[in-house]
């Protein structure tokens, strides 16, 4: 893996994931530009910092986040860097929404609500095969509580005590109808992963450290590990408009460019030369 | 000419065998280390308490939750295993389509979806009516549907459709299963089957030339075989094919005794729209095959709760005397049609109303 797992490493590449996602969504002028922002430090830290390739498991919920994945293996040697252009093309794997031909993630759907299941029964399967060592990392999304499925699964999960298996919750309150405290209360999201049996981590979603320190400690868990992100569809660029859907942004050029000019910038700031390794 | 595959079958009223599904699973997991057994609280009502009794570490209890039961069988097949999934019919299809459809089938993954109490073999209501599982699952691409009409075509299914390519859907009359087919006989999952009495040519000659073709799955095979023989004595040749795979159809079984009749008559315990007789209707339409096509099943309808199964079948159109009725019918014959008989059952047997 060619990421730099300190945290200046993994901020760089959070920003490099926003920059990557940019330039995939560009060409078309409008996509899921938002979940990459929002979610960006998650992916850096669990591609970054956590996952083992060809030993752990990845599973990303909500299909249309798929293009942070696309964007974190590019950046760290699982893809080739060359077939982000394809994202979301005609003919092209990179299917916007992910697929079952989509690289990257062991596992994707467009159909929300139903990852977890899928993570549930990799980390049962590791489990009966003996491979206690794997670990399943599973990008979820706030708005998918709202499925019921998500909580068979977690009480699939807590009731076997699938220790093994990390939820990565992107709490970015945000849905395709605005906002998701608007549309259904979902809180106390933290007490009801715990009363499913879970231990529950609510943090800074932008905080690439305290993800990574938190992944890390899971690994010796007793329990399925949610972590609840809190974040923003459009951190880490100033230019959005303040009205931006965050579900699905509009990206005309010349907004493109200008978003591109400052995570290019940003990236700049955070080069090892000026920060230093920490 | 299609050859035809020809099979002996049993006299009512049949005597009846509790769990050979069970029983068959457990021994196909005697042999194949990656079979797994999900099944969502309906353990001992779908035969697998067997299963857990044998493999407790490769038995799990999903719970009251079957969007997540097919979703962690997808998992499990992706990592190799073979997961047998268990409910009731309505359970195992209706209420987690979309989840079989994105966690399974597009993924073409090996997982077993077993749905038992088949239509109105369940007294308990719309709620626990099976009669359009058949059509949702062979909507789906990939998909194999199989519906098995006795004991002896259950416990050779489990192998069977072990080794099928892709998902599979299995529909299962649940309790007594009657045992219609003797101990030699074969099921196939590529030919439908023209039944005969043992002893007795059913079928009218080996030219298979008939009135009536009865194309018939699951438990209207018993009844076609009553009606057969009730429209024999009156003078009307009726040839029985039994179609345990709806999905895919054997076409060439089907158009070739289409072929050989006067008009068909397809039956199933099920809505007439999207399964068998609908399967048989876009065969024989798209071969250019004219002939009187009459679909016994539910007519677009819901049935109802009632205390038993046979009063269901009455009510809505499934017993002996309606295929007769409806053979009569299309075959335009005059005068009202012949009395089917009813067929006496003790304790323990099963025959068809």
């Amino acid at each position: 893996m060619n990421a730099d797992a300190t945290e200046s490493g993994l901020r760089r590449l959070a920003t490099a994931i926003r920059l990557r996602a940019v330039a995939m969504v560009a060409p078309q002028g409008f996509g899921y530009l938002g979940q990459a922002l929002s979610a960006a430090e998650q992916y850096a830290a669990v591609y970054g910092a956590a996952y083992r390739p060809g030993t752990d498991r990845v599973v990303c919920s909500p299909g249309h986040y798929v293009i942070a994945a696309y964007a974190a293996a590019a950046e760290t040697g699982l893809l080739d860097e060359a077939a982000l252009a394809s994202y979301g093309q005609n003919g092209s794997s990179l299917e916007a929404i992910g697929t079952e031909r989509s690289p990257v993630p062991e596992y994707t759907c467009g159909s929300l609500g139903q990852g977890l299941s899928a993570a549930a029964g990799f980390a049962l399967g590791d489990r009966l095969a003996g491979r206690g060592d794997v670990r399943t990392f599973a990008f979820l999304s706030d708005g998918e509580l709202q499925e019921g499925q998500v909580w068979e699964a977690a009480m699939f999960a807590g009731h076997h005590r699938l220790s093994r298996l990390t939820v990565l919750l992107d709490a970015n309150n945000s849905q395709v109808d605005g906002p998701v405290d608007s549309i259904t209360t979902i809180e106390p999201v933290a007490a009801k992963w715990q009363a499913f049996g879970w231990d529950a981590a609510d943090l800074d979603g932008h905080d690439v450290a305290a993800i990574a320190t938190t992944l890390a400690a899971g690994a010796r868990a007793a329990r399925p590990q949610v972590l609840i992100c809190r974040t923003s569809t459009r951190h880490g660029l100033a230019c959005l408009p303040p009205d931006a859907d965050g579900h699905f942004i509009r990206l005309p050029a010349d907004l493109a460019e200008a978003a591109a000019a400052e995570l290019r910038a940003e990236l700049g700031r955070l080069a090892p030369e000026t920060t230093g390794h920490d | 000419m299609t050859d035809l595959t020809r099979q002996g079958v049993l006299g009512p009223p049949y005597r009846t065998a509790l769990k050979p599904y069970g029983r068959a699973l457990v021994e196909l997991a005697r042999a194949r280390p990656e079979v797994v057994c999900l099944s969502g609280d309906l353990t001992r009502q779908c035969e697998v308490d067997l299963f857990q009794e044998q493999f407790p570490g490769r038995f799990i209890h999903a719970g009251m939750a079957e969007a997540n039961m097919i979703g962690v069988a997808g998992a499990l097949a992706r990592q190799g295993y073979m997961p047998f999934v268990h409910s009731f019919g309505v359970f195992t299809t209706r209420r987690p389509l979309d989840q079989i459809v994105n966690a399974v089938a597009y993924p073409r993954l090996p997982v077993r979806i077993v749905g038992f109490m088949p239509g109105v073999s369940s007294p308990g209501g719309p709620s626990h009516q099976a009669i359009e599982d058949i059509a949702l699952m062979r909507a789906i691409p990939g998909m194999t549907v199989i519906d098995v009409a006795d004991a002896t075509e259950t416990a050779q299914v489990v192998a069977a459709m072990a080794d099928a390519p892709g998902p599979v859907y299995l529909r299962l009359k649940r309790g007594e299963i009657p045992v219609i087919f003797p101990g030699d006989h074969r099921l196939s999952l590529d030919r439908a089957q023209v039944l005969e009495w043992r002893g007795a040519e059913m079928d009218g000659g080996a030219d298979t030339s008939s009135d009536v073709a009865l194309l018939v799955s699951g438990m209207m095979v018993a009844p076609a075989l009553a009606a057969a023989r009730v429209l024999r004595a009156a003078g009307a040749v009726a040839v029985v094919v039994n179609i345990p795979v709806i999905k895919p159809l054997d076409t060439a079984t089907v158009l070739a005794v289409a072929t050989a009749s006067t008009a068909v008559v397809t039956a199933e315990n099920h809505t007439i729209i999207g399964g068998l007789g609908s399967a048989v209707a876009e065969t024989l339409a798209e071969a250019g095959l004219g002939r009187p096509l009459r679909r016994v099943g539910l007519q677009d309808t819901f049935a109802e709760g009632a205390r038993d199964a046979p009063y269901l079948f009455t009510k809505y159109g499934l017993t002996t005397q309606h295929l007769v009725d409806t053979a009569w019918s299309v075959l335009d014959r005059p005068g009202s049609s012949p009395r089917s008989p009813t067929l006496p059952a003790d304790v323990g047997e099963y025959a068809p109303v």
